[in-house]
C-alpha cells in the first residue's frame, strides 16, 4: 500500500474540504481516467483496491497511473478507551481529494476495456467519480 | 490556413464577480496581449468561440479578432477551464504577425499497425501526445502523423523520426521518445507472468 517513507509530523489536524481541485484536473498520461466529483478522503487501501480491480480486469497490457498519494495520517483511539490522554495513534493514510481531481489513468488498451476497468475501480472508491477521456477534454465547451 | 473572424468586446470590467456575470450571459472573459503592447481585457461570445476553435486546427486556429472595429491577427494561447465541467472560463489571445515564427502544440497521431509488434503482443506506449513546433502562424500543421508500421518490438520512435512539413521545426530535443514498444510478452517471459499488476506505475499527486 502507498504511504510516505518519512514525515515531518506524525499526526496532523483534519482540515477542511472546501472548493475544487486546483490542479491535476486533466488526463495527462493515459487515454482515460477517473475524475472525482465529490470531496473526500481516499485511503491507501481503497487506492490499492481500485488499482487491483483495474489491473485484474485488463489482465494483459495496459498501464495504470495513480495520480493521488495518501500523505495524510489519520489517527484513532483504541476501542473502549476513556476520552482524554491525548490524541490517538496513526492508523491509516488518506489522500485528500477535491472535485475535479483525476485519481487514476489508464492507457494502452481499447476504449471498451478501459471504460469497464475504470468503472470497476470507481466502485472501490468512497466518493462519486466518473470516467473521462483525454480526447473529450480537448473540446472547447462553453457553459 | 485561413483565419476565422471573431468579434471581441473591449472595456470588460475585470474581477471574479464581473467575470462570473459575463459567463452567465454566455460570454467568455479573455485577454489580448503580444508584441510589447499592454494587455487588453475583452470578452467574446461563447458560441462563436466554440465554433471558431472546433475546426480541423482546433485551438491552433489563426483568428482575426475584431476589437471595436480594429482587426488583429491572434492565436489562442491558454484556455482556462472549469475543473469539473471542463467548460472554458477564460482565454488568452496572443497577437501574431504573418511573417514571424511562433511555437504551437500540435497533436501526435499514431497511424497504422506494426505486424512485428502485434506478433509478439508487445505493449505500445505513446509517451508524447502533443509536440511543440515552431512555425509560421499560417503554416502550423493540424497534426503530425507517426507511421507505426516500422516499429519493432523493443524499439522506439523519436522526435527526429517524425515527418514535419517544410518550415516547421520541432521545439523539443530530437532524441525525445514519441512512441515506444516493449519487447513483447512472447519474448519477455517475466512480463507475461502474474496478473498484470507489474505493469502499473504510480505518479505522486
Amino acid at each position: 500500500m502507498l504511504m510516505p517513507r518519512k514525515v515531518k509530523h506524525r499526526k496532523v489536524q483534519r482540515g477542511r474540504l472546501t472548493g475544487q481541485a486546483k490542479g491535476g484536473t486533466t488526463v495527462n498520461f493515459g487515454e482515460y481516467g477517473i475524475q472525482a466529483l465529490e470531496p473526500g478522503w481516499i485511503t491507501a487501501r481503497q487506492i490499492e483496491a481500485a488499482r487491483i480491480a483495474m489491473t485484474r480486469h485488463v489482465r494483459r497490457g495496459g498501464k495504470v497511473w495513480i495520480r493521488v498519494f495518501p500523505d495524510k495520517p489519520v489517527t484513532a483511539k483504541p476501542a473502549e478507551t476513556r476520552m482524554g490522554s491525548g490524541k490517538g495513534n496513526p492508523e491509516f493514510w488518506v489522500a485528500v481529494v477535491k472535485p475535479g481531481r483525476i485519481l487514476f489513468e489508464l492507457g494502452g488498451v481499447s476504449e471498451a476495456l478501459s471504460r469497464s476497468a475504470l468503472e470497476r475501480a470507481v466502485q472501490k472508491l468512497p466518493i462519486k467519480a466518473r470516467v473521462v477521456a483525454r480526447a473529450s477534454q480537448e473540446e472547447v465547451e462553453v457553459g | 490556413m485561413a483565419e476565422i473572424t471573431l468579434a471581441a468586446a473591449p472595456g470588460r470590467v475585470t474581477g471574479s464577480a464581473e467575470s462570473r456575470r459575463l459567463r452567465a450571459a454566455g460570454r467568455i472573459p479573455a485577454v489580448v496581449y503580444g508584441h510589447g503592447g499592454e494587455g487588453v481585457a475583452v470578452s467574446v461570445d461563447g458560441r462563436e468561440l466554440r465554433h471558431a476553435l472546433s475546426g480541423e486546427s482546433g485551438t491552433n486556429q489563426l483568428l482575426d479578432l475584431r476589437i471595436a472595429g480594429e482587426s488583429q491577427l491572434v492565436l489562442t494561447r491558454m484556455i482556462q477551464r472549469h475543473p469539473v465541467r471542463h467548460t472554458v472560463t477564460h482565454v488568452d489571445f496572443q497577437v501574431v504577425r504573418r511573417d514571424e515564427i511562433v511555437s504551437a502544440e500540435i497533436p501526435v497521431v499514431l497511424v497504422g499497425e506494426s505486424e512485428a509488434v502485434k506478433a509478439v503482443r508487445a505493449n505500445v506506449e505513446q509517451v508524447l501526445s502533443t509536440l511543440t513546433v515552431r512555425a509560421n502562424p499560417t503554416k502550423i500543421p493540424v497534426s503530425v502523423e507517426v507511421d507505426m508500421s516500422r516499429l519493432e518490438p523493443g524499439g522506439v520512435i523519436r522526435v527526429e523520426d517524425l515527418p514535419l512539413p517544410d518550415g516547421v521545426t520541432a521545439d523539443v530535443p530530437g532524441d525525445e521518445v514519441v512512441v515506444l514498444a516493449s519487447s513483447g510478452e512472447l519474448q519477455d517471459g517475466a512480463e507475461a507472468s502474474g496478473d498484470g499488476e507489474g505493469a502499473s506505475s504510480s505518479e505522486e499527486g
